[in-house]
Protein backbone atom coordinates (compact mmCIF):
# COMPACT_ATOMS: atom_id res chain seq x y z
CA UNK A 1 0.00 0.00 0.00
CA UNK A 2 2.97 2.51 1.35
CA UNK A 3 4.50 1.50 -2.00
CA UNK A 4 1.77 2.39 -4.26
CA UNK A 5 1.04 5.26 -2.66
CA UNK A 6 4.60 6.10 -3.95
CA UNK A 7 4.10 5.57 -7.07
CA UNK A 8 1.31 7.54 -7.02
CA UNK A 9 2.84 10.42 -5.80
CA UNK A 10 5.58 10.02 -8.42
CA UNK A 11 3.26 9.61 -11.36
CA UNK A 12 1.56 12.63 -9.86
CA UNK A 13 4.46 14.81 -10.16
CA UNK A 14 5.27 13.81 -13.19
CA UNK A 15 1.94 14.71 -14.37
CA UNK A 16 1.88 18.04 -12.77
CA UNK A 17 5.12 19.34 -13.82
CA UNK A 18 4.02 19.13 -17.54
CA UNK A 19 0.78 21.01 -16.85
CA UNK A 20 2.39 23.75 -14.81
CA UNK A 21 4.05 25.51 -17.36
CA UNK A 22 0.87 25.87 -19.56
CA UNK A 23 -1.45 26.80 -16.56
CA UNK A 24 1.70 29.51 -15.69
CA UNK A 25 1.71 30.88 -19.52
CA UNK A 26 -2.27 30.88 -19.15
CA UNK A 27 -2.39 33.48 -16.56
CA UNK A 28 0.18 36.01 -18.42
CA UNK A 29 -1.61 37.70 -20.64
CA UNK A 30 -1.56 40.20 -17.65
CA UNK A 31 1.70 41.11 -16.03
CA UNK A 32 2.15 39.04 -12.71
CA UNK A 33 5.30 38.69 -10.46
CA UNK A 34 5.60 35.47 -9.19
CA UNK A 35 4.00 35.64 -5.85
CA UNK A 36 0.75 36.82 -7.01
CA UNK A 37 0.68 33.62 -9.89
CA UNK A 38 1.11 31.61 -7.24
CA UNK A 39 -1.76 33.10 -5.34
CA UNK A 40 -3.73 33.33 -8.54
CA UNK A 41 -3.24 29.72 -9.86
CA UNK A 42 -3.49 28.47 -6.24
CA UNK A 43 -7.09 29.99 -6.50
CA UNK A 44 -7.75 28.85 -9.17
CA UNK A 45 -7.00 24.98 -7.97
CA UNK A 46 -3.56 24.63 -9.57
CA UNK A 47 -0.77 24.08 -6.40
CA UNK A 48 2.38 25.06 -7.82
CA UNK A 49 5.29 25.42 -4.74
CA UNK A 50 7.12 29.06 -5.32
CA UNK A 51 10.46 27.35 -5.34
CA UNK A 52 9.30 25.51 -8.67
CA UNK A 53 7.45 28.13 -10.32
CA UNK A 54 9.90 30.73 -9.78
CA UNK A 55 12.78 28.60 -11.61
CA UNK A 56 10.09 27.98 -14.32
CA UNK A 57 9.29 31.79 -14.83
CA UNK A 58 13.56 32.84 -15.15
CA UNK A 59 13.58 29.19 -17.79
CA UNK A 60 10.66 30.56 -19.89
CA UNK A 61 11.79 34.10 -19.92
CA UNK A 62 15.26 32.34 -21.38
CA UNK A 63 13.14 30.69 -23.81
CA UNK A 64 11.85 33.17 -25.17
CA UNK A 65 8.07 33.03 -24.02
CA UNK A 66 7.58 35.68 -21.72
CA UNK A 67 9.12 38.80 -20.95
CA UNK A 68 9.97 40.35 -17.79
CA UNK A 69 10.27 44.25 -16.36
CA UNK A 70 11.16 45.37 -12.77
CA UNK A 71 8.93 47.35 -11.17
CA UNK A 72 10.47 49.97 -8.74
CA UNK A 73 7.38 51.99 -7.73
CA UNK A 74 6.09 50.40 -5.30
CA UNK A 75 7.14 49.78 -1.68
CA UNK A 76 9.29 47.18 -2.75
CA UNK A 77 10.46 45.79 -6.36
CA UNK A 78 8.67 43.30 -8.19
CA UNK A 79 9.82 41.45 -11.45
CA UNK A 80 6.63 41.22 -13.43
CA UNK A 81 6.48 39.05 -15.61
CA UNK A 82 4.48 38.98 -19.51
CA UNK A 83 3.74 36.61 -21.99
CA UNK A 84 5.50 38.00 -25.01
CA UNK A 85 4.69 37.70 -28.75
CA UNK A 86 6.37 34.40 -29.22
CA UNK A 87 4.76 32.98 -26.26
CA UNK A 88 1.32 34.33 -26.93
CA UNK A 89 1.80 31.71 -30.50
CA UNK A 90 2.94 28.71 -28.61
CA UNK A 91 0.15 29.34 -26.04
CA UNK A 92 -2.71 29.55 -28.59
CA UNK A 93 -0.71 25.73 -30.32
CA UNK A 94 -0.48 24.15 -26.57
CA UNK A 95 -4.32 25.04 -25.97
CA UNK A 96 -4.99 23.33 -29.36
CA UNK A 97 -2.67 20.16 -28.30
CA UNK A 98 -3.77 20.35 -24.58
CA UNK A 99 -7.54 19.74 -25.87
CA UNK A 100 -7.21 16.87 -28.18
CA UNK A 101 -5.01 15.52 -25.23
CA UNK A 102 -8.22 15.74 -23.35
CA UNK A 103 -10.57 14.72 -25.25
CA UNK A 104 -8.59 11.67 -26.25
CA UNK A 105 -7.54 10.61 -22.62
CA UNK A 106 -11.76 11.06 -21.49
CA UNK A 107 -12.02 9.09 -24.71
CA UNK A 108 -9.57 6.58 -23.27
CA UNK A 109 -10.49 6.33 -19.48
CA UNK A 110 -14.10 6.03 -20.41
CA UNK A 111 -13.62 3.09 -22.10
CA UNK A 112 -11.47 1.32 -19.93
CA UNK A 113 -13.83 2.14 -17.42
CA UNK A 114 -16.94 1.10 -19.40
CA UNK A 115 -15.61 -2.34 -20.30
CA UNK A 116 -13.54 -3.33 -17.55
CA UNK A 117 -10.33 -3.66 -19.43
CA UNK A 118 -12.10 -6.49 -21.23
CA UNK A 119 -10.00 -5.40 -24.58
CA UNK B 1 16.07 39.41 9.03
CA UNK B 2 19.55 38.16 9.10
CA UNK B 3 18.24 34.26 8.49
CA UNK B 4 16.63 35.95 5.47
CA UNK B 5 19.24 37.66 3.94
CA UNK B 6 21.58 34.21 4.85
CA UNK B 7 19.18 32.17 2.79
CA UNK B 8 19.32 34.21 -0.60
CA UNK B 9 23.02 34.46 -0.38
CA UNK B 10 22.92 30.14 0.08
CA UNK B 11 20.86 30.16 -3.46
CA UNK B 12 22.51 32.89 -5.23
CA UNK B 13 26.44 31.13 -3.82
CA UNK B 14 25.43 28.66 -6.31
CA UNK B 15 24.17 30.29 -9.05
CA UNK B 16 26.52 31.81 -12.15
CA UNK B 17 27.62 35.40 -11.12
CA UNK B 18 25.59 36.68 -14.57
CA UNK B 19 21.95 35.63 -12.35
CA UNK B 20 22.94 36.59 -8.83
CA UNK B 21 21.76 39.76 -8.46
CA UNK B 22 18.35 39.38 -10.27
CA UNK B 23 17.90 36.00 -8.27
CA UNK B 24 18.80 37.82 -4.82
CA UNK B 25 16.23 40.66 -5.29
CA UNK B 26 13.43 38.50 -6.68
CA UNK B 27 13.52 35.82 -3.97
CA UNK B 28 14.07 38.63 -1.25
CA UNK B 29 10.45 40.29 -2.62
CA UNK B 30 9.19 36.65 -2.57
CA UNK B 31 9.90 35.73 1.41
CA UNK B 32 8.28 39.34 2.01
CA UNK B 33 5.48 38.36 -0.05
CA UNK B 34 4.97 35.19 1.56
CA UNK B 35 5.78 36.80 4.99
CA UNK B 36 2.77 39.08 4.30
CA UNK B 37 0.56 36.91 3.85
CA UNK B 38 1.36 34.47 6.69
CA UNK B 39 1.01 37.52 9.27
CA UNK B 40 -1.43 39.21 8.21
CA UNK B 41 -0.58 42.83 9.38
CA UNK B 42 0.42 41.90 12.75
CA UNK B 43 4.22 41.83 13.32
CA UNK B 44 6.90 39.53 12.04
CA UNK B 45 8.41 37.10 14.40
CA UNK B 46 11.45 34.99 13.89
CA UNK B 47 9.56 32.06 13.85
CA UNK B 48 7.43 33.33 11.10
CA UNK B 49 10.74 33.71 8.93
CA UNK B 50 11.90 30.60 9.90
CA UNK B 51 8.57 28.79 9.26
CA UNK B 52 8.68 30.77 5.64
CA UNK B 53 11.84 29.68 4.96
CA UNK B 54 11.43 25.92 5.33
CA UNK B 55 8.46 26.46 3.46
CA UNK B 56 10.68 27.24 0.62
CA UNK B 57 13.02 24.67 1.49
CA UNK B 58 16.78 23.50 0.99
CA UNK B 59 18.54 26.68 -0.57
CA UNK B 60 20.72 23.77 -2.33
CA UNK B 61 17.51 22.49 -3.94
CA UNK B 62 16.24 25.74 -5.08
CA UNK B 63 19.44 26.67 -6.32
CA UNK B 64 19.47 23.66 -8.22
CA UNK B 65 15.77 24.63 -9.88
CA UNK B 66 17.25 27.51 -10.60
CA UNK B 67 20.33 26.37 -12.23
CA UNK B 68 18.49 23.66 -14.20
CA UNK B 69 21.11 21.60 -14.75
CA UNK B 70 20.71 17.73 -14.49
CA UNK B 71 20.53 16.10 -11.13
CA UNK B 72 22.78 12.88 -12.55
CA UNK B 73 26.44 12.07 -12.53
CA UNK B 74 26.34 9.77 -15.78
CA UNK B 75 23.11 10.36 -17.52
CA UNK B 76 20.77 8.25 -19.22
CA UNK B 77 23.00 8.53 -23.12
CA UNK B 78 26.32 7.02 -21.10
CA UNK B 79 24.71 5.09 -18.45
CA UNK B 80 24.39 1.83 -20.45
CA UNK B 81 27.71 1.87 -22.04
CA UNK B 82 29.29 3.07 -17.92
CA UNK B 83 27.59 -0.46 -16.68
CA UNK B 84 28.54 -2.13 -19.72
CA UNK B 85 32.88 -0.92 -18.84
CA UNK B 86 32.58 -1.55 -15.15
CA UNK B 87 31.22 -5.04 -15.46
CA UNK B 88 33.98 -5.68 -17.56
CA UNK B 89 36.42 -3.88 -15.41
CA UNK B 90 35.41 -5.71 -12.53
CA UNK B 91 35.12 -9.13 -14.18
CA UNK B 92 39.06 -8.42 -14.76
CA UNK B 93 40.03 -6.96 -11.78
CA UNK B 94 38.53 -10.30 -10.07
CA UNK B 95 40.18 -12.54 -12.44
CA UNK B 96 43.28 -11.54 -11.63
CA UNK B 97 43.13 -10.91 -7.84
CA UNK B 98 42.07 -14.40 -7.94
CA UNK B 99 44.81 -15.66 -9.68
CA UNK B 100 47.10 -13.69 -8.09
CA UNK B 101 45.60 -15.38 -5.13
CA UNK B 102 45.95 -18.72 -6.77
CA UNK B 103 49.81 -17.92 -7.02
CA UNK B 104 50.50 -17.10 -3.67
CA UNK B 105 48.85 -20.36 -2.30
CA UNK B 106 50.90 -22.69 -4.55
CA UNK B 107 53.86 -20.65 -3.49
CA UNK B 108 53.02 -20.50 0.44
CA UNK B 109 50.68 -23.00 1.03
CA UNK B 110 51.33 -22.36 5.26
CA UNK B 111 50.26 -18.79 4.84
CA UNK B 112 46.87 -19.77 2.91
CA UNK B 113 44.89 -18.21 5.30
CA UNK B 114 46.77 -14.81 5.40
CA UNK B 115 46.16 -14.77 1.89
CA UNK B 116 42.66 -15.41 1.75
CA UNK B 117 42.32 -12.35 4.20
CA UNK B 118 44.04 -10.64 2.74
CA UNK B 119 42.36 -11.26 -0.85
CA UNK B 120 38.98 -10.41 0.95
CA UNK B 121 39.85 -7.34 2.34
CA UNK B 122 41.95 -5.89 -0.28
CA UNK B 123 38.92 -5.92 -2.77
CA UNK B 124 36.84 -4.52 -0.16
CA UNK B 125 39.07 -1.51 0.64
CA UNK B 126 41.09 -1.26 -2.51
CA UNK B 127 40.12 -2.70 -5.80
CA UNK B 128 36.71 -2.34 -5.98
CA UNK B 129 36.68 0.90 -4.73
CA UNK B 130 39.53 1.59 -7.44
CA UNK B 131 37.84 0.23 -10.29
CA UNK B 132 34.58 1.97 -9.23
CA UNK B 133 35.95 5.21 -8.41
CA UNK B 134 37.76 5.56 -11.69
CA UNK B 135 35.37 4.21 -13.93
CA UNK B 136 32.73 6.34 -12.61
CA UNK B 137 35.11 9.52 -12.66
CA UNK B 138 35.98 8.85 -15.85
CA UNK B 139 32.27 9.04 -17.23
CA UNK B 140 31.57 11.68 -15.24
CA UNK B 141 34.03 13.88 -16.71
CA UNK B 142 32.66 12.63 -19.80
CA UNK B 143 29.34 13.41 -18.71
CA UNK B 144 30.52 16.57 -17.65
CA UNK B 145 32.51 17.80 -20.70
CA UNK B 146 30.92 15.91 -23.29
CA UNK B 147 27.58 17.24 -21.96
CA UNK B 148 27.22 19.67 -25.35
CA UNK B 149 28.44 17.41 -27.44
CA UNK B 150 25.96 15.22 -26.36
CA UNK B 151 23.20 17.36 -26.62
CA UNK B 152 23.95 18.55 -30.00
CA UNK B 153 24.27 14.93 -31.04
CA UNK B 154 20.69 14.29 -29.18
CA UNK B 155 19.01 17.44 -31.05
CA UNK B 156 20.25 15.80 -34.13
CA UNK B 157 19.11 12.77 -33.71
CA UNK B 158 15.79 14.19 -32.77
CA UNK B 159 16.26 16.19 -36.07
CA UNK B 160 16.96 13.24 -37.53
CA UNK B 161 14.05 11.25 -36.34
CA UNK B 162 11.62 14.22 -36.99
CA UNK B 163 12.98 14.91 -40.33
CA UNK B 164 10.05 14.76 -43.14
CA UNK B 165 12.70 13.59 -45.53
CA UNK B 166 13.38 10.14 -43.65
CA UNK B 167 11.92 7.34 -45.33
CA UNK B 168 11.46 4.15 -44.06
CA UNK B 169 13.73 3.08 -46.42
CA UNK B 170 16.71 4.41 -44.76
CA UNK B 171 16.72 1.70 -41.81
CA UNK B 172 19.31 -0.06 -41.66
CA UNK B 173 19.19 -4.06 -42.35
CA UNK B 174 19.12 -6.12 -40.00
CA UNK B 175 22.57 -8.00 -39.55
CA UNK B 176 23.30 -10.83 -41.44
CA UNK B 177 23.69 -13.39 -38.74
CA UNK B 178 26.99 -14.71 -41.03
CA UNK B 179 28.63 -11.43 -40.55
CA UNK B 180 27.61 -11.04 -37.00
CA UNK B 181 30.28 -10.30 -34.04
CA UNK B 182 28.88 -12.53 -30.83
CA UNK B 183 28.25 -9.42 -28.04
CA UNK B 184 30.87 -11.52 -26.14
CA UNK B 185 33.43 -11.72 -27.99
CA UNK B 186 35.26 -8.45 -27.98
CA UNK B 187 33.79 -8.66 -24.15
CA UNK B 188 36.50 -11.91 -23.57
CA UNK B 189 38.60 -9.88 -25.89
CA UNK B 190 38.82 -7.02 -23.66
CA UNK B 191 39.02 -8.90 -20.65
CA UNK B 192 41.94 -11.02 -22.07
CA UNK B 193 43.79 -7.57 -22.76
CA UNK B 194 43.12 -6.28 -19.48
CA UNK B 195 44.41 -9.54 -17.69
CA UNK B 196 47.20 -9.93 -19.79
CA UNK B 197 48.29 -5.93 -19.17
CA UNK B 198 47.71 -6.19 -15.32
CA UNK B 199 49.94 -9.61 -15.49
CA UNK B 200 52.84 -7.79 -17.36
CA UNK B 201 52.24 -4.76 -15.09
CA UNK B 202 51.99 -5.73 -11.92
CA UNK B 203 53.28 -9.31 -11.95
CA UNK B 204 56.35 -9.52 -13.42
CA UNK B 205 57.99 -10.88 -10.50
CA UNK B 206 55.73 -14.32 -11.47
CA UNK B 207 56.29 -13.98 -15.06
CA UNK B 208 58.97 -17.05 -15.42
CA UNK B 209 60.52 -19.86 -14.18
CA UNK B 210 59.46 -20.82 -10.03
CA UNK B 211 62.12 -22.33 -8.46
CA UNK B 212 61.25 -24.73 -5.20
CA UNK B 213 64.16 -25.25 -2.87
CA UNK B 214 63.17 -27.85 -0.33
CA UNK B 215 59.63 -27.94 -1.46
CA UNK B 216 59.60 -24.22 -0.35
CA UNK B 217 59.67 -21.25 -3.16
CA UNK B 218 62.91 -19.88 -3.19
CA UNK B 219 62.47 -17.38 -6.25
CA UNK B 220 61.81 -17.10 -9.68
CA UNK B 221 63.99 -16.54 -12.62
CA UNK B 222 61.87 -13.93 -15.27
CA UNK B 223 61.83 -14.58 -18.86
CA UNK B 224 62.07 -10.83 -19.43
CA UNK B 225 64.88 -8.68 -18.99
CA UNK B 226 64.15 -6.78 -15.80
CA UNK B 227 66.50 -3.66 -16.31
CA UNK B 228 64.57 -2.69 -19.99
CA UNK B 229 61.56 -4.00 -18.83
CA UNK B 230 60.12 -0.77 -17.76
CA UNK B 231 60.88 0.90 -21.87
CA UNK B 232 58.89 -2.29 -23.35
CA UNK B 233 56.17 -2.00 -20.91
CA UNK B 234 55.07 1.37 -22.92
CA UNK B 235 55.11 -0.59 -26.10
CA UNK B 236 53.39 -3.25 -24.63
CA UNK B 237 50.78 -0.76 -23.39
CA UNK B 238 50.16 0.73 -26.62
CA UNK B 239 50.12 -2.52 -28.46
CA UNK B 240 47.16 -3.90 -25.79
CA UNK B 241 45.63 -0.59 -25.93
CA UNK B 242 45.26 -0.62 -29.44
CA UNK B 243 43.99 -3.96 -28.98
CA UNK B 244 40.87 -2.46 -26.66
CA UNK B 245 40.10 -0.52 -29.02
CA UNK B 246 39.92 -2.65 -31.86
CA UNK B 247 36.96 -4.81 -29.25
CA UNK B 248 35.28 -1.72 -28.87
CA UNK B 249 35.05 -1.26 -32.62
CA UNK B 250 33.88 -4.44 -32.33
CA UNK B 251 31.79 -4.43 -29.99
CA UNK B 252 29.62 -0.95 -31.80
CA UNK B 253 29.40 -2.21 -34.80
CA UNK B 254 28.10 -5.33 -34.21
CA UNK B 255 29.08 -6.81 -37.23
CA UNK B 256 32.02 -7.04 -39.54
CA UNK B 257 32.26 -4.51 -42.39
CA UNK B 258 35.12 -3.28 -44.59
CA UNK B 259 35.61 -0.37 -42.38
CA UNK B 260 35.97 -2.79 -38.87
CA UNK B 261 38.58 -5.12 -41.47
CA UNK B 262 40.66 -2.39 -42.60
CA UNK B 263 41.42 -0.65 -39.80
CA UNK B 264 41.44 -4.71 -37.72
CA UNK B 265 44.45 -4.79 -40.39
CA UNK B 266 46.20 -1.53 -39.31
CA UNK B 267 45.61 -2.34 -35.76
CA UNK B 268 47.03 -5.72 -36.33
CA UNK B 269 50.25 -4.70 -38.37
CA UNK B 270 51.14 -2.57 -36.20
CA UNK B 271 50.98 -4.79 -33.69
CA UNK B 272 52.71 -7.13 -35.67
CA UNK B 273 55.65 -4.41 -36.29
CA UNK B 274 56.02 -3.66 -32.65
CA UNK B 275 56.33 -6.91 -31.18
CA UNK B 276 58.87 -7.73 -34.21
CA UNK B 277 60.90 -5.02 -32.50
CA UNK B 278 60.51 -6.08 -29.26
CA UNK B 279 61.19 -9.58 -29.44
CA UNK B 280 63.43 -9.72 -32.02
CA UNK B 281 65.69 -7.25 -29.99
CA UNK B 282 68.33 -9.07 -27.64
CA UNK B 283 66.80 -6.72 -25.08
CA UNK B 284 63.40 -8.15 -24.54
CA UNK B 285 64.48 -11.16 -23.17
CA UNK B 286 66.29 -12.03 -19.77
CA UNK B 287 69.76 -12.82 -21.06
CA UNK B 288 70.88 -14.33 -18.20
CA UNK B 289 68.16 -17.14 -18.23
CA UNK B 290 70.37 -19.99 -19.03
CA UNK B 291 72.66 -18.99 -15.94
CA UNK B 292 70.16 -18.09 -13.74
CA UNK B 293 68.46 -21.40 -14.29
CA UNK B 294 72.10 -23.29 -13.44
CA UNK B 295 72.71 -21.05 -10.41
CA UNK B 296 69.73 -21.78 -8.77
CA UNK B 297 70.29 -25.22 -9.76
CA UNK B 298 67.30 -25.64 -11.84
CA UNK B 299 69.62 -27.63 -14.60
CA UNK B 300 73.11 -28.66 -14.61
CA UNK B 301 75.17 -27.24 -16.90
CA UNK B 302 76.02 -29.50 -20.08
CA UNK B 303 73.06 -31.98 -19.23
CA UNK B 304 70.30 -33.30 -21.62
CA UNK B 305 68.17 -31.43 -19.80
CA UNK B 306 70.02 -28.42 -19.96
CA UNK B 307 70.31 -28.30 -23.57
CA UNK B 308 66.44 -29.13 -24.56
CA UNK B 309 66.05 -25.94 -22.33
CA UNK B 310 68.37 -24.39 -24.13
CA UNK B 311 66.80 -25.02 -27.67
CA UNK B 312 63.83 -24.37 -26.31
CA UNK B 313 64.43 -20.87 -24.71
CA UNK B 314 65.98 -20.07 -28.23
CA UNK B 315 63.51 -20.99 -30.26
CA UNK B 316 60.90 -19.15 -27.86
CA UNK B 317 61.47 -15.81 -29.10
CA UNK B 318 60.98 -17.38 -33.16
CA UNK B 319 57.55 -19.33 -31.62
CA UNK B 320 56.19 -16.39 -29.39
CA UNK B 321 56.59 -14.09 -32.59
CA UNK B 322 55.34 -16.73 -34.89
CA UNK B 323 52.49 -17.12 -32.90
CA UNK B 324 51.52 -14.00 -32.26
CA UNK B 325 51.80 -12.81 -36.05
CA UNK B 326 49.55 -15.93 -36.96
CA UNK B 327 46.87 -14.95 -34.01
CA UNK B 328 46.79 -11.17 -35.27
CA UNK B 329 46.60 -12.56 -39.43
CA UNK B 330 43.92 -14.87 -38.64
CA UNK B 331 41.83 -12.20 -36.96
CA UNK B 332 42.04 -10.10 -40.32
CA UNK B 333 41.52 -12.94 -42.09
CA UNK B 334 38.29 -14.42 -40.24
CA UNK B 335 37.05 -10.54 -40.66
CA UNK B 336 37.51 -10.58 -44.08
CA UNK B 337 35.88 -13.78 -44.99
CA UNK B 338 32.79 -13.03 -42.63
CA UNK B 339 32.23 -9.92 -44.51
CA UNK B 340 32.71 -11.65 -47.77
CA UNK B 341 30.80 -14.66 -47.46
CA UNK B 342 28.11 -12.64 -46.16
CA UNK B 343 28.09 -10.45 -49.46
Amino acid sequence: MNDENEHIDKLMHELRRGTITIGALSQLYEPQYGYSLVTRLKEKGIQVEPGTLYPLLRRLEKQGLLESKWDTNETRPRKYYLLSDTGKDALDLLRVEWQSIVTSMQNVLKESGDENGDD
Amino acid sequence: MEMIERYVYAVTKRLPEAQRQDVADELRGLIEDMLNERVQGRDITEEDVEEVLLELGNPRNLARQYRDTKKYVIGPELYDLYILVLKIALISVVTVSTAVFIIQIILNPINTLDYFINYIVSFITTTIPIVFGWTTLAFALAEYFGEDNLKKLNIDKEKLNLDKEWKPENLAPIPDPKRQIKRSEPIIGIIFYVLIIMILAFSNDYFGIWIFQDGEFSTVVPFLNEETYGSFLILILIVFGFGIVKECLKFRYEKWTYTLVIFTAIVNLISIAMIMFMITGAQFWNPNFMNELIQYGFVTEASQSYESIRLIWEQLTLWTLILLIFGLLLDIAIGWFKVRKAK
